[in-house]
C-alpha cells in the first residue's frame, strides 16, 4: 500500500519535473557569469585549465568547504568505527597473482595520481581527481592484503597538516593582499608547469589530504571487525 | 509533445535518474539497497547540474587543447558537480561505516526485522516485556551498551534469517 | 619592517576578516586530532580559543562597522564572479550567537569515554558544525550556502553517533538518509535556478528573478529547495529523524542542533524567499508544511512518554510555527519569525541542558523538584514562555504571529491561527503534567542535572528574565533588524560589484 502511494507520487514528481525542465532553456545556457569568466579568467589567474581556475580561485571557498566535508566524513567514521581491536579478526589475505599485481600497481598508481595533481591546473585533473587515485594506490593494498594495516598518526597527520596548509596560504594572502585566498606568487606563462601562482600548491595539498583521508576512512573500514561466516 | 533531440534524452535521463533513486529511498526495505538508491539519485542530480552548462558544438574549457575559435561550455556547472560528487563520496563512506556497525551490533540490515530486533534489545536491557510504543522507551537512560557487541548477540538469539546481509 | 607593517594590518579591522570565524574553526579542527598526540592538553583548549577568538572577531567587525550592512569579496574576485559574504544585523547576531552558544555546550572537557582519539574527533567535529553554521548566516552564495549546509549535516552526523549504541546508530544512519534526500532535491532546485538566471550569486538571482523566475518554474524550483534546506529547519514531512536522533545523541549535541543549527536552516529558507521568491504561492507552501507541522508535533509530544523526546517532537512544532510567522508578508511577518526563533533559540538550548540527566521517561521525574530545585524552577520558567503566558517573551512572540494571521484574513490563516490556538491548547497539557510531576512528594531516582548545565541553563534563563524586563529596547531593535532583513533593494544594492570591488 505503501507501495503504491510511493510510486505514484514518484510518476507524479516525474511528471511535474519533466513538464518544468522542458520550459527551460536546455542547450542554449544564459552563461552570465560563465562566459564572463572564460573572458577573464586567464589574464587574472592565469591556469589553463579554465574549471581549475574556478575551483581555486573564484570559488576557492568553497573547495575549503568540500574539503572540510571530506574531512567530517572521514572523522565521523573514525568516530563511529571506533577502535581496531588487536585481535579483530582480518578477511584473509589474496592470492599470489592478486598481491603480486598490487605490489606492482601500488607505485605506477602513485605516480599517476601525482601526474594528475600537478597537472591539475593545464589538463583536466587536480587535486581531487589526483587525491582519489592515490587512495587508489592504498585500497589496492588493502584489499589484496588485509592484514596489513596502516599508521593512522601518519594518516592524521599528513591530513592535518594538508589541509592546514590550504588555509595558510589562504591566510597568507589575507596578510599579503587583504584579501583570503587571492591567488599570489605571480602567474608566470600560461601553459607552463610552474605557472598559476599558489594553484599548484593548493592542488597538492588537496590531492595529499583528499589521498590520505580515503585511504584512512578505507584503513578503518577494513579493520573493522569481519563479520561471521 | 518536445522533439527527441538529444538535449531532452539525456534530460530525461537525468530527472529519471533522480526520480527512481529518490522512490529506491523511500520503497527499500533493506538498508543497503537505501543507500545504493542514494547514489543513483545523486547522480542523477549531479548530471543534471552538467547539463546546465550544455552548449550544442561546445568544447571543454580548456585553453590550448582544442579549436581555439569553438565555443567553451560553462566551466561553473563542472565544478558545482565536482564539489557536489565529493560531498556524496564522503556520505556514502560515513554511511558504509554505520551500516558496518548497524550489522554488527543487530546481524541484520532488513528494517522490519531491525526495529524488532532494536524493540527486543531495548526490553532485554531493561528486563521488562517489549513496550510496543515506540514513545515510551522502557528501562532508563542512558542505556547500557546493547549486549550484542560484535555478533555474539541477537545473531543468534531468534531464529536468524541465512544472510541478513544479502540485498 | 614587514613585521611591523604585518601588525599594524592586523590590528586594523578589516572588513576582510569577516572569513575568519569561519576558517579559523576549520583550522583548529584540521589539525586537532594532530596536535591531539602531540599535547592532550593542548587539544582541549584549542577549541574554546578559537571560539573565543571567533567571537571576539565578530563583535570587533560589529562595533567598528555599524548596522549598515556591508559585504565581502572573498578572494578578492568582485561578486557575481567570484563568492560573497554578506553581513547584516541578524547575520552577523548569528555569527556571534554561534560561538557563545558552542562554548556553553561545548563538550565534556577532557576524554569522557572512548579515550583521547575520540575526543579530539569529537572537538574537530564541534569546530566543523561551528564553521558551517557560521558560513550559513553569512553567505551570499547559493552554491556555497548548499557546501556549509552540507558540512553542517555530516559534522551533525558524527556527533549524534558519539553515543556509540546500535540504536543510535541506527537513528544516524536514518538522519543520513533524510538529510541526504533532501540534499539531492536541493540540487534539482539549484540546478533549475542557475539554469534560468545563469548565476549563483544571491543578489544577482534576486534581480534577475522577477523576469527569469516566473511560477511555475519559480515555485517548483522553491518547493525543491524548501525539501532540501527544510531538512535541517524539522520541516514536515521530512524531520521523522527528530525524535529518535535527539533522544539518541548526547544532549548537549542535541541542544546545539536543535536550538542553534536548525534557526541556521530557517534563515537560508527565509534568505531565498525574500531575495528571490516573492510569490505568494511560495508563502502559502511553507504556511502548510508549517501548520502540519506544528500540529503533528505538538501531538506527538502529547504521547511522547520520556523527556528528551518530548523535547523533540515540541522543537517540530516550535519551527512548524517560525515557517508560519515567515510566511506573512510583510514586516510583521519577518519581525515576528525573528521572535520566535531567537526565543526558541534561548529556551530549547537551556531545556536540553536540563535533559543531560533528566533523560529517563517522565514517570522517573517524579519529584525531582526535591532534589533539584533550581532545575525544576527553570523548567516552569521556560514551560511558561513556550506556551505564551505574559509578560514572558514567548507570549510577545506567540501574539505577533496571531495578529499577523488575524491580519492576513485569508482562509489559510484563519486555518493557521486555528491550529496555532489548538497547539498551544496541547502545549499547556504536556508541559505542566511535567510540572505537576516534577513537584510531587515523591523520591526520584534521578540525580540532579550536573553544575555546568545547570548553570547554563540559569544562564539562559536570566537572558529570558532581562529580555521580559527590557523588552521594549529588544522588541524595537527586533523591528530594525527585521526591517532590514526584508529589504531586496538594499540586499542587492550592497552585494553587487560597484560597492565591492576591493582588487582593481
Amino acid at each position: 500500500m505503501r507501495n503504491l502511494a510511493s510510486l505514484l507520487f514518484a510518476g507524479g514528481l516525474a511528471f511535474l519535473l519533466l513538464a518544468i525542465a522542458s520550459q527551460l532553456a536546455f542547450g542554449t545556457p544564459s552563461m552570465r557569469v560563465g562566459a564572463e569568466i572564460l573572458a577573464v579568467a586567464p589574464d587574472e589567474v592565469g591556469a589553463a585549465n579554465l574549471v581549475t581556475a574556478v575551483l581555486l580561485g573564484y570559488r576557492g571557498i568553497d573547495t575549503l568547504g568540500e574539503l572540510a566535508i571530506l574531512f567530517a566524513a572521514a572523522t565521523a567514521a573514525g568516530v563511529v568505527l571506533g577502535r581496531r581491536h588487536a585481535n579483530a579478526r582480518r578477511d584473509p589475505p589474496g592470492g599470489e597473482v592478486l598481491r603480486t599485481g598490487a605490489d606492482l600497481l601500488f607505485p605506477l598508481l602513485l605516480v599517476v595520481g601525482l601526474y594528475v595533481i600537478a597537472h591539475g591546473h593545464l589538463t583536466p585533473g587536480g587535486g581531487f581527481q589526483g587525491g582519489v587515485i592515490l587512495a587508489a594506490a592504498f585500497f589496492v593494498i588493502i584489499l589484496a592484503q588485509p592484514t596489513r594495516h596502516l599508521r593512522h598518526s601518519l594518516i592524521s597527520w599528513i591530513e592535518g597538516l594538508a589541509g592546514a596548509a590550504f588555509i595558510l596560504i589562504g591566510l597568507w594572502a589575507l596578510v599579503e593582499d587583504g584579501d583570503f585566498l587571492a591567488p599570489l606568487l605571480g602567474q608566470g606563462a600560461m601553459g607552463e608547469l610552474l605557472s598559476a601562482g599558489t594553484l599548484p600548491l593548493l592542488s597538492l595539498a588537496i590531492g595529499l589530504k583528499v589521498g590520505a583521508e580515503l585511504a584512512g576512512i578505507m584503513a578503518h573500514i577494513a579493520e573493522a571487525e569481519a563479520p561471521d561466516a | 509533445m518536445m522533439s527527441f533531440t538529444f538535449e531532452t534524452v539525456v534530460l530525461i535521463g537525468a530527472l529519471g535518474l533522480a526520480v527512481i533513486g529518490a522512490l529506491g529511498m523511500v520503497i527499500s526495505n533493506h538498508l543497503f539497497r537505501m543507500l545504493l538508491a542514494l547514489a543513483i539519485a545523486e547522480s542523477g542530480a549531479n548530471l543534471l547540474i552538467v547539463l546546465t552548462g550544455f552548449r550544442a558544438g561546445g568544447v571543454a574549457p580548456i585553453l590550448g587543447a582544442g579549436d581555439p575559435a569553438a565555443s567553451m561550455v560553462d566551466p561553473i556547472p563542472q565544478v558545482l558537480v565536482l564539489t557536489a560528487i565529493v560531498i556524496g563520496v564522503g556520505v556514502q563512506a560515513l554511511a558504509v561505516a554505520l551500516l558496518i556497525k548497524v550489522y554488527q551490533a543487530y546481524g541484520t540490515l532488513d528494517v522490519r526485522e531491525l526495529r524488532d530486533r532494536m524493540d527486543a534489545d531495548v526490553a532485554a536491557a531493561a528486563g521488562v516485556e517489549a513496550d510496543a510504543s515506540q514513545d515510551a522507551p522502557a528501562g532508563g537512560r542512558p542505556l547500557s551498551p546493547a549486549p550484542s557487541r560484535g555478533t555474539a548477540g541477537f545473531g543468534r538469539r531468534s531464529p536468524a534469517p541465512a544472510d541478513g546481509l544479502r540485498p | 619592517m614587514i613585521a611591523d607593517m604585518t601588525l599594524s594590518r592586523l590590528l586594523a579591522a578589516d572588513v576582510g576578516y569577516l572569513v575568519l570565524p569561519v576558517v579559523l574553526p576549520l583550522l583548529g579542527a584540521f589539525l586537532m586530532q594532530p596536535l591531539a598526540r602531540v599535547s592532550a592538553r593542548g587539544a582541549r583548549i584549542l577549541g574554546p580559543l578559537l571560539l573565543v577568538l571567533s567571537a571576539g572577531i565578530t563583535a570587533q567587525l560589529w562595533l567598528q562597522l555599524g548596522d549598515a550592512p556591508f559585504s565581502l569579496a572573498i578572494g578578492g574576485f568582485a561578486a557575481p564572479l567570484g563568492i560573497l559574504f554578506y553581513a547584516d544585523r541578524i547575520a552577523l547576531l548569528f555569527a556571534l550567537a554561534i560561538p557563545v552558544f558552542a562554548l556553553l555546550f561545548w563538550p565534556e572537557f577532557g576524554p569522557g569515554a572512548g579515550g583521547r582519539d575520540q575526543a579530539a574527533r569529537r572537538d574537530a567535529l564541534m569546530l566543523l558544525l561551528v564553521a558551517a553554521a557560521t558560513g550559513l548566516a553569512l553567505s551570499g552564495d547559493l552554491f556555497n550556502i548548499y557546501v556549509f549546509y552540507e558540512l553542517a549535516a555530516v559534522a551533525s552526523f558524527g556527533l549524534v553517533a558519539l553515543t556509540g549504541t546500535g540504536r543510535s546508530q541506527v537513528a544516524t544512519f536514518r538522519y543520513l538518509m533524510i538529510s541526504a534526500f533532501g540534499s539531492v532535491f536541493a540540487l534539482l532546485g539549484i540546478a533549475i535556478l542557475y539554469m534560468q538566471t545563469g548565476t549563483l550569486n544571491l543578489a544577482q538571482i534576486a534581480q534577475l528573478a522577477p523576469e527569469t523566475l516566473p511560477n511555475p518554474i519559480g515555485l517548483a524550483a522553491f518547493a525543491l529547495m524548501l525539501i532540501g534546506f527544510g531538512v535541517k529547519a524539522e520541516l514536515f514531512p521530512v524531520n521523522t529523524w527528530v525524535p529518535e536522533v535527539y533522544a539518541g545523541a548526547p544532549a548537549r549535541v542535541s541542544a546545539l542542533l536543535a536550538g542553534l543549527v536548525s534557526k541556521l536552516a530557517v534563515l537560508v529558507v527565509v534568505r531565498l524567499l525574500v531575495l528571490i521568491f516573492p510569490q505568494p504561492e511560495a508563502a502559502e507552501l511553507m504556511l502548510v508544511l508549517g501548520v502540519l507541522g506544528i500540529l503533528t508535533g505538538e501531538l506527538a509530544a502529547w504521547r511522547a512518554k520520556d523527556f528528551p523526546r518530548m523535547l523533540a517532537f515540541s522543537s517540530i512544532g516550535q519551527l512548524g510555527m517560525v515557517f508560519v510567522a515567515f510566511s506573512i508578508s510583510g514586516e510583521i511577518g519577518l519581525l515576528a519569525g525573528l521572535a520566535v526563533m531567537l526565543h526558541h533559540l534561548i529556551v530549547k538550548s537551556a531545556l536540553f541542558g536540563l535533559a543531560v540527566r533528566w533523560s529517563g521517561s517522565l514517570e522517573a521525574l517524579s519529584g525531582a523538584a526535591g532534589v533539584s530545585p533550581l532545575a525544576s524552577a527553570l523548567f516552569v520558567l521556560f514551560a511558561l514562555s513556550l506556551i505564551g503566558v505574559p509578560p514572558l517573551p514567548g507570549f510577545w512572540a506567540k501574539i505577533l504571529v496571531l495578529i499577523g494571521l488575524a491580519e492576513g484574513g485569508t482562509p489559510l490563516d484563519m486555518m493557521a491561527l486555528m491550529a496555532l490556538l489548538l497547539a498551544t491548547a496541547i502545549e499547556a497539557s504536556y508541559l505542566f503534567r511535567v510540572a505537576i510531576r516534577l513537584y510531587e512528594d515523591t523520591p526520584t531516582p534521578v540525580p540532579p542535572p550536573a553544575r555546568r548545565d545547570l548553570g547554563v541553563a540559569a544562564l539562559l534563563g536570566a537572558l529570558l528574565l532581562a529580555v521580559t524586563v527590557g523588552l521594549k529596547p529588544v522588541a524595537d531593535r527586533l523591528g530594525e533588524d527585521a526591517a532590514q532583513l526584508g529589504e531586496r533593494a538594499l540586499y542587492i544594492q550592497t552585494a553587487l560589484p560597484s560597492h565591492v570591488a576591493r582588487k582593481d
